[in-house]
């Protein structure tokens, strides 16, 4: 199967701080792969190296054979980052047009609708941001990540602050675009998403891959124990 | 035009169009900086509405006519052009000459050294009053034409090197450069700062750098608050013309409209330092923007660049001097106070060609390093949520 992203011996210092130390990785076509670790392992820097917010110290990254460039992306990308936003004094369907319009959809205003019309907040469209409630807002978030299609799902803690509703929701929307072929790189604290929806899956730890490879392998050199408590033998209490 | 600037231009444009405080600081501002201006004009000596003349002031008249006694002081038999040099020589302060022909063309000339940018100096009106004075209980035409004022005085203004002034005909395009870039400044530079803020405080920056390029997401936003600009100039702009059009028979009006030089080098020049200026002013916004937290934070800074900018304005006086102080030189070539040093004397004739070049490459290589360090402190800091400024530039 292609590999829609390489990583190969990636190095991230920050000043004197190592991040990442050595580290590779393949994402392949149509898989759900997790990218799992401890807060401060280096899920994140890895993520926005690859997109390109960081220059690697060392290494490279490439998404269907290339340097992620945003002018000219190899293959469409959905990205919701962790600390994520819109803008807030403007209305629902602005935002969701403009990010359209950004991503290339031929008529991102039949899109936003459509796709407001599926979220239940068709009657929001002229609504500033600002205005709808937490749980509405993640649904616009939502809407942002997923449209055109993407090739490449990137999900950084992406139930992170979802009510039950959304988390359902998203749930939908992963599987519905996996069945269509996406990739997606899911980085997630619960094991149970882990279990449930991933293919693959890297442990990051000290900088390095501690674990790497289908769920049912890493269970397996673990001596088949649920992947929760195998997240709790190798970080131990350092994630507290 | 990249496909993707042009989508961020369009968006940044539009939705600063769509909000009522635009049009209420369109209109608002505009009025605080013309009074602004209009002060600090009359302070410095651009409207003279009353004569000025006391016991040092040096005074002649040539008067061939023969109205005034021959026995004061005041009065000799310079010929014009002797009047006019010891005017040059600064001899004499004003020189009248009352000519042969005063019954027929009802005028007399006044010389004087031309003080800036005057649009009205009624110090000849002086002469009025002189031969009210001085004629004879038996009149005859002329003696009236002298009691009653009913004549002109033409107003030769002079400059230092004798050649006949038209400073404030020469100073009203540049004028119109200055005054438009302080409207982009004060109402749009704000404006850029919070908007770069706004994309980091409220994590849009993540999101919206995965689909355009930090270059296009800066230059877009530069690009669009330019195009306001162009709007907020024309809303300036088409009452003026309308005003004019009305009152094109007023005295005052028609006086200035026959003054304007249009020297097409010379509208090119300040319309190049004018687009120059507003990048360099906007891109030191810009990176203060890309470098705070907050909008909370980034406020505080506005009001600081803006005087930094506006700070020669205080010295209008020495700027109209014609020999340049010290003051004048620091701040026609300190970075943030250079668009204004060098519009307003680009406006007072006072910049000589090579300090213009000078002036207009500093701005020139200013502009792109402040913008391309722009671009990369907004690519650096974009995704820097954790970004604190040092304490002591903290708000409280």
């Amino acid at each position: 199967m292609k590999n829609i992203v390489e990583v190969k011996n990636f190095q991230m210092k920050f000043g004197k701080k190592t991040i990442i130390k050595d580290l590779s990785f393949d994402v392949r076509a149509g898989e759900i792969f997790g990218l799992l670790g401890a807060n401060g392992s280096g899920k994140t820097t890895t993520l926005r190296a690859l997109l390109g917010f960081y220059t690697p110290t060392g290494g490279e990254l490439l998404v269907d054979g290339k340097p992620y460039d945003p002018e000219n992306p190899a293959v469409m990308i959905g990205y919701l980052p962790e600390e994520r936003g819109l803008y807030r004094k403007e209305t629902v369907l602005d935002n969701l047009v403009y990010f359209g319009e950004l991503k290339g959809l031929k008529s991102p205003r039949d899109w936003a609708l459509k796709y407001l019309k599926r979220v239940k907040l068709e009657d929001k469209q002229n609504e500033k941001l600002e205005k709808l409630s937490g749980g509405q807002q993640q649904k616009i978030q939502l809407g942002v990540t997923i449209m055109n299609d993407p090739k490449l799902l990137i999900l950084d803690e992406p139930t992170k602050g979802f009510d039950p509703m959304n988390r359902r929701l998203l749930m939908e929307i992963i599987e519905e675009l996996h069945q269509k072929g996406t990739a997606v790189i899911l980085i997630t604290h619960y094991m149970d998403e882990v279990e449930k929806l991933c293919d693959r899956a890297l442990l990051l730890k000290n900088g390095v891959a501690e674990a790497y490879g289908t769920i049912s392998e890493i269970k397996k050199q673990h001596k088949n124990k649920s992947l929760e408590q195998i997240f709790i033998d190798i970080y131990g209490g350092e994630n507290e | 035009m990249s496909n993707s600037l042009l989508k961020v231009v369009k968006f940044e444009f539009i939705r600063q169009i769509k909000k009522p405080s635009f049009w209420a600081t369109i209109i608002l501002i505009p009025l605080l900086v013309v009074g602004m201006m209009a002060i600090s004009f009359m302070t410095s000596g651009g409207v003279k509405a009353n004569p000025t003349l006391d016991e040092n002031t040096k005074v002649a008249i040539t008067d061939e006519v023969g109205i005034l006694p021959k026995e004061m002081p005041i009065v000799v038999d310079y010929t014009r052009e002797e009047g006019k040099n010891k005017v040059i020589d600064k001899e004499l302060d004003l020189y009248f000459y009352i000519p042969a022909d005063f019954k027929e063309s009802k005028k007399v000339d006044f010389y004087h050294i031309s003080e800036g940018l005057e649009i009205f100096n009624n110090d000849g009106q002086a002469i009025k009053g002189i031969l009210n004075q001085a004629v004879a209980s038996e009149f005859d035409v002329v003696d009236v034409l002298a009691l009653t004022g009913q004549f002109d005085v033409v107003d030769n203004k002079l400059t230092a090197t004798g050649e006949v002034s038209n400073a404030l005909g020469k100073a009203i395009i540049p004028f119109v450069f200055l005054v438009c870039f302080f409207f982009l400044i004060t109402l749009f530079g704000g404006r850029m700062l919070m908007t770069v803020v706004e994309e980091k405080e409220n994590r849009i920056s993540e999101m919206i750098l995965t689909t355009v390029s930090t270059k296009h997401l800066i230059v877009g936003k530069i690009i669009a608050m330019m195009l306001l600009g162009v709007i907020q100039i024309l809303t300036l702009i088409i009452p003026v013309i309308v005003a004019v059009i009305i009152y094109r028979d007023n005295e005052i009006v028609s006086g200035i409209l026959s003054t304007i030089e249009i020297d097409p080098v010379s509208i090119i020049i300040n319309l190049a330092l004018f687009i120059l200026s507003v990048f360099l002013s906007i891109g030191f916004l810009t990176y203060i923007g890309t470098i705070t937290p907050t909008a909370k934070d980034a406020s505080q800074f506005i009001g600081p660049v803006i005087i930094g900018v506006v700070f020669p304005l205080y010295f209008m006086q020495s700027f109209m001097a014609t020999d340049p102080n010290f003051l004048v030189y620091f701040l026609t070539y300190f970075p943030l106070s250079a668009p204004t040093a060098l519009m307003l004397r680009s406006a007072f004739g006072t910049l000589s060609s090579p300090e213009l070049i000078i002036g207009l490459v500093e701005i020139a290589i200013l502009s792109f390093i402040v913008i391309r360090a722009t671009v990369h402190s907004f690519q650096k800091n974009a995704i820097n949520f954790g970004i604190v400024l040092p304490k002591f530039l903290r708000r409280r």
